[in-house]
């Protein structure tokens, strides 16, 4: 993180995505964004809406709520 | 309703009863076997394979971890260097898995998008549905739970993982006949005190096997059988024998390297 933005993120788990390539994408659409609960909404939720990109049962919040506890773990 | 569409979905294809193709049993490394699934759906997506279902073991035992997990989150690699159990990333997504040669059968499905339904649930829901009545050939009652999992009396007893590209599809998966459930916890980071026997127990509850539902260990060839019989069923296709092509072998031999590498199996 750079002060309250993300400049760099990797995201890995146990989930589906389709098509898988499209994850490199959610990557790079969130660099830059504020690490604050609206604007992390609106960006993974724009990426859905401008991508199609399928992701059986995760939705946008998860995203967000995962990155929150992660950006919360490096601030400690 | 779902199980409403999933239900015409099925008659629908009931009219068209199409052949595929059913490889024989074949036991291979981590490597190899992923290869061999991913020149499948290129070929089928292709038009130079069928549609394809087939079953298979690995050897040695190989921990897979999904698409987009992270090799050192998620596996003890030292564990698995003592054990001799291979890694491998695989290109579907989902979690990490445990395949033990001894005590596990994987199977794979390979056919065109349109074949199975669009919704990515109900294609799992319809693909599952063959394991879910090889279960039920085995004597005991089975259910799919979405996304991508099989239960038996409320416990997981197989799990899969599908991956759509190229105008195919692709769904793999475990069927559990008898894990090794302790070196499961050993290999998948988890943390020690889940390796207590309080969490062996506890994964007991909610974990379960083929030798455990019907009360001995089948042949493999048996549960084979009873599967084949149920994807038949359920997808209404006729399998028919055959084997991989020249031109299957070649192209995995082309992607086996990649999935043997440092590179891929670190890349998340």
């Amino acid at each position: 993180m750079t002060g309250n933005r993300i400049s760099n993120i990797s995201i890995s788990g146990d989930f589906f995505m389709y098509p898988e390539e499209a994850i490199e994408a959610l990557e790079r659409t969130l660099e830059g964004v504020e690490v604050q609960e609206k604007a992390l909404l609106a960006a993974v939720q724009n990426f859905y809406n401008s991508t199609g990109v399928l992701t059986p049962m995760v939705e946008p919040r998860h995203w967000v709520e995962a990155i929150l506890r992660a950006a919360s773990g490096e601030r400690k | 309703m779902n199980s409403a569409i999933v239900i015409n979905t099925t008659k629908e294809r009931k009219d068209t009863g199409s052949e595929w193709r059913l490889l024989p049993l074949r036991t291979d490394d981590a490597f190899t076997s992923m290869a061999i699934d991913e020149a499948l759906l290129k070929l089928n997506a292709g038009c130079k394979s069928p549609n394809t279902i087939r079953f298979w073991r690995w050897q040695p035992s190989t921990v897979s971890i999904g698409c987009f997990q992270s090799v050192e989150r998620e596996v003890d690699l030292e564990v698995a260097r003592r054990y001799g159990v291979d890694v491998v990333r695989r290109i579907t997504g989902g979690g990490a898995v445990f395949h033990d040669h001894d005590g596990e059968l994987t199977y794979s499905v390979v056919c065109r998008q349109g074949d199975v339904p669009d919704d990515i649930i109900e294609s799992y829901m319809l693909i599952c549905g063959g394991l879910v009545r090889g279960f039920g050939n085995l004597g005991f009652r089975a259910e799919f739970k979405p996304v991508n999992d099989v239960h038996a009396n409320g416990k997981k007893i197989s799990g899969s993982a599908q991956t759509r590209r190229w105008g195919s599809v692709l769904q793999h998966g475990t069927v559990l006949i008898s894990p090794d459930i302790r070196k499961m916890f050993e290999l998948l980071k988890v943390s020690r005190e889940k390796i207590s026997d309080k969490f062996i127990a506890s994964v007991y509850e909610r974990v379960t096997t083929v030798e455990r539902e019907i009360g001995r260990k089948p042949t493999f060839e048996e549960v084979r059988e009873a599967m084949i019989a149920g994807f038949e069923d359920s997808l209404n296709v006729k399998l028919h024998e055959g084997g991989l092509t020249d031109e299957e072998l070649e192209l995995t031999k082309k992607l086996r390297p990649k999935y043997a590498s440092d590179e891929w199996l670190r890349k998340r």
